[in-house]
């Protein structure tokens, strides 16, 4: 191996993003954070079917944040939607990142959640930089890297005759 | 620099993930299934007497999961440890 000699370590830390490990390390990334998700709404499900009235109620504390305006109008106005929304989508995005569905969309719905989780939940008594905020950016490292093409059915589904045709799924996909 | 993997790679990097994923996934689909609580923590009422507990006590599944991450980290060692193979070179050529 040849030493550069202005910078030793210029080839030893080296990451190749077309390497196997990162692909091992976005399928598992994928999978976990599927189940955080999957796990959160099925449980909801069980214990309160699509009537999940915490959440109008959640969103309505959001008042004084800087998402007040929106979330309570879908606290108030949008209600009927949240009591199922959030068990359902909770469930959906979930199993779509476990199998490695429609994972750009799942991703970028978990984003939508986690957005609202971040400024509804934290008091940031240790800063804004806190476990909400950590998902948050997971879901978007979910997208940036397309992780449903390691070890996902994306991967298949990307190949069949119709998404070549419409290559612009692939935004959803991946 | 390798960045290829092998068959013991392969083998040892997918006995880490299995560990973190039965500790995570496996074990928690099996808490649901089992029923009420659905975490990892036992369920109390409001006097704070626990109710019901886990099927699988907590510590066993965070046991699994860093052992998955020690036997990665062990993994990531052994590949610094390596010698270089050159392409066209085997791995037991660059040991010699």
């Amino acid at each position: 191996m040849a030493t550069h000699t202005a910078n030793p370590f210029s080839e030893g830390f080296t990451l190749e993003l077309s390497g196997p490990l990162v692909g091992y390390w976005l399928g598992l990334l994928r999978v976990v954070t599927g189940w955080w998700f999957f796990h959160a709404g099925v449980t909801k499900l069980i214990e309160d079917g699509l009537n999940y009235a915490y959440g109008p109620v959640f969103l309505k504390g959001m008042a004084g944040t800087s998402l007040g305006p929106v979330a309570t109008f879908l606290g108030t106005d949008l209600a009927w939607l949240v009591k199922p929304g959030v068990p359902l989508f909770e469930t959906l995005i979930g199993l779509g990142l476990l199998l490695g569905v429609l994972t750009r969309l799942a991703a970028v719905g978990g984003a939508f959640f986690m957005t609202l989780f971040w400024v509804g939940n934290a008091d940031f008594a240790h800063g804004v930089v806190n476990s909400d905020l950590m998902g948050l950016l997971l879901f978007g490292t979910m997208i940036v890297f397309a992780a449903g093409r390691y070890f996902g059915l994306d991967a298949y589904i990307e190949a069949t005759d119709f998404v070549k045709q419409r290559p612009r799924l692939r935004y959803v996909l991946g | 620099m390798r960045h290829t993997f092998d068959g013991v790679d392969k083998l040892v990097i997918g006995l880490g993930g299995a560990l973190v994923l039965v500790g995570i996934v496996v074990l928690g689909i099996v808490e649901v299934l089992d029923g009420p609580p659905y975490g990892a923590a036992p369920l109390t009422n409001d006097a704070g007497d626990v109710v019901a507990t886990t099927l699988v006590d907590p510590n066993v599944r965070t046991a699994l999961v860093v052992l998955g991450i020690v036997v990665l980290l062990l993994w990531g060692v052994y590949r610094m440890a390596q010698p270089t193979v050159e392409p066209g070179e085997t791995r037991e050529e660059a040991w010699a």
